[in-house]
């Protein structure tokens, strides 16, 4: 039997063409009432909380798909387990585990190489765990060593090394173009610069928890001294400089610089337009040291170098 | 005595101004019942305080009009925002004066100073159902009108004491009298267009700078439907020119001169100030695909995705029916010409239309949406930049719907009236309730919402496009959390709203008034982040001073983060 497609067919076609239209503005419709009515309720987010809160590792990340929905995540979830550590992460690599908290079947491009573990629902929100296929183990991450205790700070001019104690002062922050805020506890040093830890928003606006060291500029330098650090086989971080001191790619380059024992591990350079920017040192030859390790930051000038970096021993 | 007959006649007349009107003021109405849910953006707060000074100098020119015309009352009144003309923050002023200060017709000034706006709204819709009207049909025209008010960026847009609604149905009244003016007529009628022409043209200027590109729209199409007569004139050693195009080059410019006094005095240097603002404009940021665009090279691909994105697809598939029949005639015309001229002595093969108004429609819309295709143009604007193509895109729309209704009439003949007043109704529904739903869902977040096409405003927010600018959901995050949940003088760290705008929804009581604005989040207790991707840097400074990154409250739209709310713990 044949199949004749002749010009009756076309005819008729054409006939009811018309219906395309009224069909559009109907389906558009149905599609607007759909997707208003799709919204995930608070409850679903609260059963996921629940979840993740009995099931969460202290060394997991938990972490919020789409990104736009990240602030419902916080909120939700609180900063007991959306906690500034796992938002503003430096990578996904030291995390074991993640659990993904997702809507609209979004997932994070950065866990797509992940092994899904397990997956439970809570009406419109999923929660996944993903099993990190490289995890990295961390011997110390120098973020955390921002304390008296453990870091020390000086303001090196030419010969003249000057010490930046640490001091308790009020908050600073401001609105659009302020650049991270100062947190109270920081490193102040004679002349107006000062270390601390903070978030740096990235090029691409991400957070970023790390160590907040502006560049001095004028040939003038800043050093880290951080004490007693465990040594492994390579010292990794990355840096950064905020995203509108960055973004016109006219500010001077600023350099990083790790010694240990007078010897250089590694010098990196951040350029405009690096954005967060990862770094890495062989570190072998002092593996299973304890070491006092310094960090140099430079630039030939501190206009608006509103730099931060993090590094950890693996 | 009788009573005229409500029945439409064939040609259109004043009850077709009636139905033009009336969808308008119901526009109005809509827009007015809806104002008081649209907080105040940093624009607004300055064309506010520049509205109450030109009035005020209008007030004095009249008491002491000798005083008023020295150029120190003249510059400290007319000085504030001379980056743009005046005609529309003076009718801002005096609807403020009249309705809020003298008669009390709005107890909210806000509402007041956005009157004018919302009527400019309605005068488009009206305009447009006429144009459509004449062009084509009254169901073109009709469709074409409720079709260009159910565009959710408009009708945000219109709620707005600002430019981009007035300068659209300033376009569009301008597209129109011109249009009119070529019409052949009495010496009398013919100069009466032609000097409405110019005023409007020179109303157009006093808006806002798009009038500069307007010119590129009435100059090809008057020459152009003239032709013959300025071709029978050169031959005969003398110039014609269309009247119109003679009063927009004189009276246009003399308009605009009149209505701002700022450029009475110092006028060239003023005036090249004015020009130099615009064409060397900052590039503030815009989102577009999930990067932060501050300066040039602009996406080519910007206009095309947003309006996608932003316009019901029902309208754009109507326009595209309707584009298409008008560009296939026109090539048909074009094809004829080029016969014509190969094959024998060459001649106009002309058009059914003397006033050529496919070439005008057309020439309407792409000048208006031209510049943004260069990659110089800032685009920190969204959509509202080329609204002024908004109209004519919708009446294509109309078109299209005609000719989508007289295909349903082919293919159900028959029918009896009542049946086909009853599928005309059900046509007209199918387009435009989508519309509708979307338009009236998207209120207050007009900037957050997208159409369902790209998903809503999840989909949008999927896709990396701007929710917002201007802070002006601050009124949300106080309307739903800081008025009922900040304690009594509480200070709350304002971010991107100005504290004009601030101040102003204070004193109308739609944000307490005893909250206390701040400019850092450290000097508050409670810190909004309007959501936008730049901002999110003011998010990070929020959880470090705070110690937490946890929001007290979200204003959301369809579950999108609209403003972060964070209560120093």
């Amino acid at each position: 039997m044949s199949d004749h497609h002749g010009p009756s067919d076309a005819v008729a076609w054409r006939k009811w063409a018309f219906a395309a239209v009224p069909i559009a503005g109907l389906l558009e419709l149905g599609a607007h009432v759909v997707q208003t009515h799709s919204v995930a309720p608070r409850g679903d987010w609260e059963a996921a909380r629940a979840y993740v809160a009995a099931h969460a590792a202290p060394d997991d990340l938990v972490a919020f798909a789409p990104w736009w929905a990240d602030p419902v995540g916080r909120e939700t979830f609180g900063p007991g387990i959306a906690t500034v550590q796992r938002e503003a992460r430096a990578d996904e690599t030291r995390f074991p585990r993640a659990l993904e908290v997702a809507i609209r079947g979004e997932h994070l491009p950065e866990l797509a190489s992940w092994r899904k573990a397990e997956q439970q629902r809570f009406g419109r929100v999923t929660v996944t765990t993903w099993d990190n296929p490289a995890p990295v183990h961390v011997l110390e991450d120098l973020v955390s060593l921002v304390d008296p205790a453990r870091m020390r700070v000086s303001r090196v001019d030419g010969a003249r090394e000057a010490e930046c104690p640490a001091s308790h002062a009020g908050v600073q922050s401001g609105g659009l173009g302020f650049g991270p805020a100062v947190p109270s506890e920081r490193f102040s040093c004679p002349g107006g610069g000062f270390v601390a830890t903070s978030i740096v928003a990235d090029l691409d606006y991400r957070p970023h928890r790390c160590i907040y060291a502006p560049a001095p500029g004028g040939g003038g330098s800043v050093r880290l001294h951080f004490l007693d650090v465990q040594a492994g086989q390579a010292l990794v971080g990355h840096h950064a400089i905020y995203v509108e001191a960055e973004r016109d790619r006219k500010g001077a380059p600023v350099t990083l610089t790790f010694r240990a024992g007078g010897i250089v591990i590694g010098s990196v350079t951040h350029h405009d337009g690096d954005g967060w920017k990862a770094f890495e040192f062989d570190t072998s030859d002092l593996a299973g040291q304890r070491v006092e390790l310094i960090a140099e930051i430079s630039a030939p000038s501190g206009d608006r170098r509103q730099y931060c970096f993090e590094a950890v021993t693996r | 005595m009788k009573m005229p007959s409500l029945r439409m006649p064939e040609r259109v007349g004043w009850r077709d101004h009636a139905v033009g009107g009336a969808l308008g003021l119901a526009y109005v109405v809509w827009l007015l019942a809806t104002a008081g849910a649209v907080g105040v953006p940093r624009d607004e707060g300055v064309y506010f305080r520049a509205a109450t000074d030109y009035v005020g100098w209008w007030r004095l020119l009249l008491e002491r009009g000798h005083d008023a015309l020295q150029q120190s009352a003249i510059d400290s009144a007319w000085s504030i925002n001379h980056e743009h003309p005046v005609l529309m923050k003076t009718l801002f002023g005096v609807s403020w004066w009249l309705f809020h200060m003298k008669w009390h017709v709005f107890a909210d000034a806000s509402t007041a100073f956005r009157l004018p706006a919302m009527c400019t709204a309605g005068a488009a819709i009206w305009i447009t159902y006429i144009f459509g009207a004449r062009a084509w049909s009254r169901r073109a025209g009709l469709v074409a009108a409720v079709l260009f008010g159910l565009m959710p960026r408009v009708f945000f847009h219109a709620h707005l004491a600002c430019f981009d609604v007035p300068v659209t149905a300033m376009w569009l009244a301008c597209v129109y009298v011109h249009w009119r003016a070529q019409e052949k007529r009495g010496p009398g009628g013919t100069v009466a267009w032609a000097l409405a022409a110019g005023v409007l043209f020179g109303l157009l200027l006093e808006t806002k700078h798009n009038a500069w590109f307007f010119p590129a729209v009435v100059v090809p199409h008057a020459l152009f439907v003239q032709r013959r007569a300025i071709l029978q004139g050169l031959r005969e050693a003398r110039v014609m020119l269309p009247a119109s195009l003679v009063s927009m080059a004189v009276v246009g410019p003399i308009v605009f001169y009149a209505l701002w006094p700022y450029i009475w005095n110092d006028t060239l240097a003023r005036v090249q100030w004015y020009v130099d603002f615009h064409l060397h404009h900052d590039y503030y940021n815009i989102e577009f695909l999930g990067r932060n665009y501050f300066g040039p090279p602009s996406p080519k691909s910007y206009l095309p995705v947003m309006v996608l994105a932003t316009v019901p697809t029902v309208t754009l598939l109507l326009f595209f029916v309707g584009a298409f029949d008008r560009g296939k005639a026109g090539a048909a015309r074009l094809v004829a010409w080029v016969r014509q001229t190969v094959d024998g002595p060459a001649s106009d093969p002309g058009s059914r239309d003397p006033l050529e108004t496919d070439l005008l429609l057309a020439l309407s819309l792409i000048i208006a949406i031209c510049p943004f295709f260069l990659s110089k143009t800032p685009i920190f604007g969204g959509t509202k930049h080329w609204m002024p193509a908004y109209p004519f895109l919708a009446l294509f729309a109309g078109r299209g719907f005609d000719l989508v209704r007289r295909a349903m009439v082919r293919a159900l003949p028959n029918r009896t009236n009542r049946r086909t007043l009853a599928m005309d109704a059900a046509l007209v529904a199918s387009v435009a309730l989508g519309p509708l739903a979307v338009t009236a869902h998207a209120s207050p977040f007009g900037l957050a919402s997208y159409v369902p096409l790209v998903g809503g405003t999840a989909g949008g927010a999927d896709l990396g496009l701007n929710r917002q600018f201007w802070g002006y959901t601050t009124l949300n995050a106080a309307v739903e959390y800081l008025n009922g949940n900040a304690p009594r003088g509480a200070s709350v760290f304002i971010s991107d709203t100005t504290w004009e705008a601030w101040g102003r929804m204070q004193e109308e009581h739609r944000i307490r008034s005893d909250l206390r604005a701040a400019g850092a989040p450290h000097e508050a207790q409670f810190a909004l982040v309007q959501h936008e991707l730049h901002m999110n840097e003011v998010d990070y400074s929020i959880w470090t001073a705070y110690g937490t990154d946890a929001p007290a409250y979200i204003v959301e739209h369809d579950g999108v983060p609209i403003v972060s709310v964070y209560r120093k713990p």
